[in-house]
């Protein structure tokens, strides 16, 4: 199509839960001899996946999904990998440019608008511009808060977890050790944010390093002055500070 | 339009109620003051008659001078002077009458009754005046806030209208979006099934402009509708939508209103089938027992899922269009048990509709 000769191979990943919508994305990069798909995925797990495996160039990304949309897999995946979206709907336009998506194409497309996406995307790969990973996380996050579910990314496999399962979440440096019964899942996030991120009438932050799901608490027991414990139904101890106490008794 | 000389019934009660007001007056003025029963009877009676026909002057005396706009002092002037002037006019035509019962020799103290009587029948006639203004004033406030009510009723009802035209009206743009998507992906691999596609499309949105114009429709019609919409989105979701339908013969002949399935099976698609990663099937079953009609409609669900908001709006919408048409406000049933989502309507059969 155009002179690609002197152009690096760009490896792309196709996420769409319908058939026909990657057929036709197939289709119209055919065209492109600089253009190899690496992948084709029909739901974001696989996405997740297919990007932790294979480190494509461009992801093109169909947002109504189910279970993982096309937002919950940028999370996911940070901001390793430049991301057009792709979906009939407009109302997430704002959104996908403040989660620094390269470009956002509108149901049905043709070949020059996606053109015009993949030049930007050779652009923005160009510059090698960097997304933070976490500022993308958070971005992407505030505008639905409280969170109704974690999602956790472990290696090739994501975890999503409902707010409601969840025990307590504790403090691990730069990371979270979501307690969920006898699992735990490890989240690369502070637990101050996702204390902002979690519904502030269920989670309440009893210490530094813990944040409780109150629906789990059996009873609180003073050990020595000043100093309390959180007892949980399944009988496990947790430390409350001074003023994580104050909080829980505002809640309770 | 006068409330009272405008209807036959109303005068006649009116009449009789100033018979009654006749006959008080003549033991009040005529009967207890020492004159002879008969006498008072005959004077005062047919004068009460007389009067009541006067009072009805205050009618404009009121709609001239309403209550809510006029000034206290105006009203106070005008009721004043019409009271004074209708009582003088009936005090009058009381002389007049005393004449010509004494000219009949009813009265054989020739007028008595009227001359000892007239400065008090003066002030009764003034004061029945006022009972009288006080009644239409009462009946104008009463006629007002009926008014209102029925505006208010008729407001509703438009508002309703206007809901019931956006309903029907309302096929969700980005289902078109993404079908043109899918006919714009089979136009090169497969023209064939493009056209199919592009036909089915055409079929629905003319379909659902043109049942939204009826008020009823039977069933069958609604599944027809119900098909293609399903039929388009299973090329686009390909296996992951399947679809099982039991209706009764009986069933499909019955009347429903348009559109009644179509956002329930939209929303079957949209936020069950279309949420999960594996898909799966939705149930419909239509069923007539007696006088009525059962629909339901049952789907799969991500518990789990992310729940936008406006969900259970359509719900809502349906279930005030039943109340609506049928008056029976229990008539559709949700619940969500288990991953599986199930909906039930129930609507009363129209008379002569099922087979």
């Amino acid at each position: 199509m155009m002179s690609s000769e002197d152009r690096p191979l760009l490896r792309v990943i196709v996420v769409d839960d319908e058939a026909l919508a990657r057929a036709l994305l197939r289709e119209l990069l055919g065209a492109y001899q600089d253009i190899e798909i690496i992948a084709e995925c029909g739901n974001g797990f696989e996405a997740v996946k297919a990007v932790t495996e294979k480190k494509p160039d461009l992801l093109l990304l169909d947002i109504q999904m189910p279970k993982l949309d096309g937002f919950d897999v940028l999370e996911l995946i940070g901001g390793e990998v430049p991301v057009i979206f792709v979906t009939a709907y407009d109302q997430y336009a704002i959104k996908a440019f403040q989660v620094h998506a390269v470009d956002y194409l509108l149901k049905p497309f043709g070949a020059e608008r996606l053109a015009e996406a993949l030049g930007r995307a050779r652009t923005r790969i160009g510059t090698r511009e960097v997304v933070p990973a976490k500022a993308l996380v958070s971005e992407a996050r505030a505008a639905r808060a409280p969170l109704e579910r974690i999602l956790i990314r472990d290696r090739t496999d994501v975890h999503v977890i409902p707010a409601a399962k969840i025990d307590y979440l504790e403090s691990q440096d730069d990371y979270v050790s979501v307690k969920v019964g006898e699992k735990q899942f490890l989240k690369e996030q502070t637990l101050s944010e996702l204390e902002q991120l979690l519904d502030p009438a269920r989670f309440v932050r009893i210490h530094r390093r813990y944040l409780l799901n109150v629906a789990r608490l059996a009873r609180i027991e003073q050990a020595v002055t000043d100093s309390r414990v959180a007892i949980l139904q399944d009988g496990t101890e947790l430390p409350i500070s001074r003023s994580g106490y104050t909080k829980l008794r505002e809640i309770l | 339009m006068h409330p009272i000389l405008g209807s036959v019934r109303r005068l006649a009660i009116y009449l009789l109620a100033w018979m009654l007001i006749g006959l008080l007056l003549s033991v009040g003025l005529g009967f207890s003051r020492g004159g002879d029963w008969l006498t008072a009877v005959l004077f005062f009676v047919p004068l009460g008659v007389v009067y009541a026909l006067i009072t009805q002057s205050a009618w404009y005396v009121c709609r001239i001078f309403p209550l809510v706009r006029s000034r206290a002092w105006q009203v106070a002037v005008a009721q004043v002077f019409a009271a004074i002037f209708a009582s003088a006019l009936w005090v009058a035509a009381a002389g007049a009458w005393a004449r010509v019962l004494a000219a009949a020799g009813v009265d054989a103290a020739g007028g008595t009754l009227y001359d000892t009587q007239r400065p008090l029948l003066f002030v009764v006639g003034a004061l029945l005046f006022w009972l009288v203004s006080v009644f239409f004033y009462l009946l104008i406030a009463f006629d007002a806030s009926k008014d209102a009510e029925r505006a208010n009723v008729e407001l509703t009802l438009l508002a309703r209208e206007a809901e019931l035209k956006a309903l029907r009206a309302q096929i969700d743009p980005h289902f078109i979006f993404n079908s043109l998507h899918s006919i714009s992906a089979l136009t090169a691999t497969n023209p064939e099934a493009a056209r199919r596609m592009c036909l089915l499309l055409a079929d629905f949105l003319r379909e659902t402009l043109r049942l939204g114009g009826n008020q009823q429709i039977p069933l069958e019609e609604e599944l027809a509708l119900a098909d293609r919409y399903l039929a388009i989105e299973q090329v686009r979701l390909g296996e992951r939508l399947n679809i099982v339908r039991e209706t009764d013969s009986g069933a499909v002949t019955c009347l429903v209103p348009p559109l009644l399935l179509q956002p329930l099976v939209e929303n079957a698609v949209k936020h069950g089938i279309a949420q999960l990663v594996e898909g799966g099937t939705i149930r419909m079953t239509a069923t007539c027992a007696g006088s009525t009609l059962t629909i339901t409609l049952e789907n799969p669900c991500d518990p789990d899922r992310q729940r936008p908001r406006g969900v259970g709006l359509g719900l809502e919408v349906l279930r005030r269009r039943l109340t609506n048409q049928y008056g029976a406000a229990d008539s559709v049933y949700a619940q969500e048990r288990d991953g599986q989502f199930r909906v039930e309507v129930r609507i009363p059969v129209a008379a002569g509709a099922s087979a």
